[in-house]
């Protein structure tokens, strides 16, 4: 018989299916790690590979953002507000020494890391990464992203279980 | 290099007594001027037939806490006619730190001024917008100060981030057809490079007020310089301009050699040469395709941007990095050259044209993109030299003037090379300056390669500058002890100040470096050729729609790291 | 002022004012497609990550800590590479080696790899041939904890494979190549532009061959 945990679950896995294969990405490049975003995106690297060809500029339209650059204390306002303005579930890679830890600029305008100020999901180290390092990374986000759902998925099994024996 | 002649006596007997101080310069004259005859020797010396100083280069601020008279304000000056440089050199005191803004005689000097508020807290009398420029509104202090720490952080707050209603000024007769509004575009907007944030007030379509806010990445290269040695300066200068990190290097490093009074051996020139050169096309090929893109030619944006992985594959087999190379070191190159580093060069010289030729072939004629280009934000000679445009973007107005032909550096008096000058001063021209400059490049590579790749050493042979070889550091005690003080003390430069410029992809890339024989640099001032350009933005937008002024921001080629540094 | 006040813009020709060009650049385009299409002319993309491009020798890429024949560590913790580092990422803790010629030999070794900004400064510093780098640029983290690197990880990295070796201070075999290409070029024996038409037309035959070729030129 097919119960409604059934199709719940089988509808999650649809989604994080989809999900997973195709990230529309927003770039929030600012510095020398653009540069490197835009070779990702372009055609020797191609990151459209993957799924992940659909580069929105408006936060709303977008889920995963991959900060590319040094976030000064100038625009953390403004990375903060365009983190808010995405719809969830939402994810953050960060690339780059600068937008991870402040790299070598340990200075009185910039940033120490924008996990100061936005949950960072994906930390890729280089200065900048090459764009294969950048395509690890977010390959690693798709992994763990693929984690996270199959844990909630259990987690609902089990509840769904529960709920179904105390109704019975 | 030609040196500066010293402006006529004439001059400076109509000033008064004491006004004006000549010393000689390790580079060029300098003249000490009185605070209070400044405005006065500014305007004279644009404006005499004898000295004409048309183009204010550079503005900046130091300080030296020991003295009486604890900052200094440093111009800049070319004279495009007579080919000659002059520094001057303002002393103001700390408590009274104020001097005459001198937005009347070049207006170039508007931004410049406001970075020295910004930094130093000198003020500008008669400067109708003061404000800071690179640091944020809720930014206390002026971090360039020695006694700033370099670290102390001031966080902004949604709050106070500034609003700007720019309303059209002066007498001009704007018709109120339409609706005013003002609309904010930036920082993070795909079209202002991720960085920028112009304010415009729109009358209809057209632009009739704007205002231009920058300093999203200012990342302090220069309270980072004066806390690192010569040598841990040079990943900082990568990051500067990084679609040409090359030249950043070179110009550093050429900086530095001249001050010690140290030449690079052939080799290291002949190869930073081709290499800048290679880097000058990745620059270009970078603006141009993004320009493209920023009014629709997407194709082009993918034609251009494959020959620059072919370049990158070059530049890391030499230095083992892609975009922020850290190639040369004072004295010479890190590494020496690969063993096919012939063989790929003529590689690149063969497949790059393909590619520049399919964009020439789908852009360069078509109508379409001519008609969102020709004639859009159009700039005069006259205008562009008051704005203190150099490179590019000043050859596209009409003015010849290009550092490797007015100072051939390293070995650019003996290539053939031309320097092509476009009348329009139009987003189109400087588009097609930029073509033709990239064909001017791989011209000069081809002639260096085929003068041959010099034997020899990649480095100077002087323990006191260039790392011994590891063999040596490994083994002989001598070589291991100047290892060790090397690393541990850094290069010792003497004291002295010195500017050096090179042609940077955008213009004249200039460095103002001030040692006082510490480990450590006491100042470096970088010249960085998009800063007087972005400032004239707002200009240029005037009287055009918000589709213009995309198409203009990406043919200026603002990069943003070295633009606010 | 001796510069000109008024710009002078382009003027269109004939063919400009009617489109013509434009066949031109449809044709261009309507190449690279239809030669794409048909695999006729060679793709520039390369297939990460089953497919990867060729990197030099001298990649800067994650740290090695070398070692001993014996298994320890070359490393003397002289804080040289700390020194010159201009990020400051390299921690250090001095200990004392049981055996008096080694003398020192570091307790802590930690790279923050977030911080580095892979600039080969340590390389260049280290008196020993202590620590190089890899070839290796996949690396990603979930947190910032896990970005610090120890020594035993960095002793143990998990491409340590000849092969993959990056950025240090010798490369015997470029020197041999070095001299071998000199020897040829002085002799008159090699035509470098003759060498890189074969390599394209290398490229342009087949697939399997091109995509090396490109990615490593």
């Amino acid at each position: 018989m097919i119960g409604e945990s059934w199709v719940t679950t089988t509808v999650d896995k649809l989604e994080e299916w989809g999900r997973n294969n195709s990230f529309w990405p927003l770039p929030f490049g600012t510095a020398c790690c653009a540069i490197e975003f835009m070779s990702v995106v372009s055609s020797h690297y191609d990151m459209a590979r993957f799924g992940y060809e659909v580069v929105r500029f408006s936060p709303r339209q977008s889920d995963v953002m991959i900060v590319a650059g040094t976030i000064t204390d100038k625009m953390a306002p403004t990375l903060k507000r365009i983190y808010d303005q995405m719809p969830d579930p939402k994810w953050v890679v960060s690339m780059g020494a600068c937008a991870c830890s402040g790299g070598f600029y340990r200075a009185y305008h910039v940033m120490q890391g924008i996990d100061e100020i936005v949950p960072v999901d994906v930390y890729v180290p280089g200065c900048p990464p090459t764009p294969e390092g950048l395509m690890y990374g977010i390959l690693q986000l798709k992994e763990k992203i693929k984690r996270d759902s199959k844990r909630r998925l259990k987690e609902k099994r089990a509840h769904g279980d529960d709920s179904g024996s105390a109704a019975a | 290099m030609p040196t500066a002649t010293i402006p006529a006596p004439p001059l400076l007997d109509s000033l008064p007594e004491g006004s004006v101080e000549v010393v000689e310069g390790l580079d060029q004259p300098t003249w000490i001027v009185r605070r209070d005859a400044l405005a006065q020797v500014a305007r004279q010396l644009r404006d005499d037939p004898e000295t004409q100083f048309d183009l204010l280069l550079d503005l900046c601020g130091v300080d030296y806490p020991d003295r009486d008279e604890r900052f200094e304000a440093v111009y800049h000056l070319y004279s495009l006619p007579r080919a000659a440089r002059l520094r001057l050199k303002v002393p103001v005191l700390e408590d009274d730190p104020v001097l005459p803004s001198l937005i009347d005689v070049w207006t170039a000097a508007d931004w410049f001024e406001r970075e020295a508020w910004d930094m130093f807290g000198l003020r500008f009398e008669g400067h109708p917008n003061l404000r800071r420029i690179l640091t944020h509104e809720a930014f206390q202090g002026h971090p360039l100060r020695k006694d700033y720490d370099p670290a102390r952080r001031w966080i902004l707050t949604e709050d106070k981030i500034y609003k700007p209603n720019p309303q059209p000024t002066g007498s001009e007769s704007v018709d109120d057809m339409f609706e005013r509004m003002t609309i904010n575009i930036g920082p993070s907007h795909p079209a202002m490079h991720g960085t920028f944030r112009v304010v415009a007030t729109l009358d209809g379509e057209v632009i009739v007020a704007s205002e231009v806010e920058i300093g999203y990445l200012h990342r302090c290269f220069e309270k980072m310089a004066e806390t690192h040695t010569w040598q841990q300066v040079i990943p900082y200068t990568d990051r500067l301009n990084y679609c040409s990190s090359f030249i950043n290097n070179v110009a550093y490093c050429r900086t530095v050699e001249k001050l010690m009074g140290i030449e690079a051996p052939p080799r290291a020139v002949w190869a930073q040469m081709i290499l800048s050169e290679f880097s000058r096309i990745m620059d270009h090929c970078v603006c141009n395709g993004s320009t493209l893109v920023d009014t629709g030619a997407l194709t082009n944006f993918w034609y251009m941007f494959q020959p620059r992985e072919e370049i990158y594959g070059l530049l890391e087999a030499c230095c083992g990095a892609r975009l922020t190379v850290s190639a040369c070191r004072i004295g010479g190159l890190l590494e020496d050259l690969p063993p096919d580093f012939e063989a790929r060069c003529r590689h690149l010289l063969e497949t790059v044209p393909e590619f520049i030729d399919d964009v020439d072939k789908v852009v360069t004629k078509n109508r379409i993109w001519l008609d969102r280009s020709v004639g859009v934000a159009a700039i005069s000679a006259e205008e562009a030299v008051d704005h203190g445009w150099t490179g590019p973007c000043l050859r596209a107005s009409g003015v010849d003037y290009d550092v490797r032909r007015a100072y051939p550096y390293d070995l650019y008096g003996e290539v053939d090379f031309e320097v092509p000058v476009f009348q329009g001063g139009d987003v189109f021209d400087r588009y097609r300056m930029r073509m033709e400059e990239i064909h001017q490049s791989l011209s000069i590579i081809r002639q260096l390669l085929d003068r041959g790749m010099p034997d020899g050493p990649y480095i100077v042979d002087d323990p006191h500058v260039a790392l011994p070889p590891k063999e040596d550091a490994y083994n002989q005690m001598e070589a291991m002890i100047y290892h060790f003080k090397l690393i541990m003390d850094g290069i010792q430069v003497p004291p002295g100040e010195l500017y050096h410029m090179v042609e940077g992809a955008n213009g004249e890339l200039g460095f103002y470096v001030i040692s006082d024989g510490s480990g450590k640099p006491y100042r470096i001032k970088v010249r960085p050729p998009c800063f007087p350009i972005m400032a004239s933005f707002s200009h240029l937008m005037q009287g055009g729609t918000i589709s213009d002024a995309i198409a203009t921001l990406g043919g200026l080629n603002i990069i943003a790291g070295e633009l606010e540094r | 002022m001796p510069h000109s006040d008024t710009p002078e813009p382009y003027r269109y020709t004939l063919a400009e004012r009617l489109y013509l060009p434009l066949l031109g650049g449809m044709w261009v385009t309507l190449r690279h497609f239809v030669g794409n299409l048909l695999g006729r002319r060679t793709s520039y993309t390369i297939e990460y990550p089953e497919e990867r491009r060729a990197y030099s020798h001298r990649f800067r890429g994650h740290h090695i800590l070398t070692s001993r024949p014996d298994g320890s560590l070359r490393c003397v913790a002289c804080f040289l590479c700390a020194t010159a580092c201009p990020a400051e990422c390299i921690h250090i803790e001095a200990g004392e080696h049981p055996d008096v010629n080694v003398e020192k030999y570091p307790v802590v070794y930690d790279i923050d790899m977030l911080r580095c900004v892979f600039c080969g400064y340590c390389v260049d510093a280290c008196p020993e041939e202590a620590i190089i780098m890899s070839n290796n640029y996949d690396m990603a983290f979930f947190n910032r904890a896990s970005s610090v690197v120890t020594k035993e990880e960095l002793q143990k990295p998990f491409t340590y494979d000849q092969a993959r070796l990056g950025y240090r201070p010798r490369y015997p075999e470029e020197e041999e190549q070095r001299a071998r290409a000199r020897r040829e070029l002085q002799a008159g024996r090699v035509d470098l532009v003759g060498e890189a038409r074969r390599r394209q037309e290398a490229a342009a035959a087949g697939p399997e061959s091109s995509k090396s070729a490109a990615a490593s030129s």
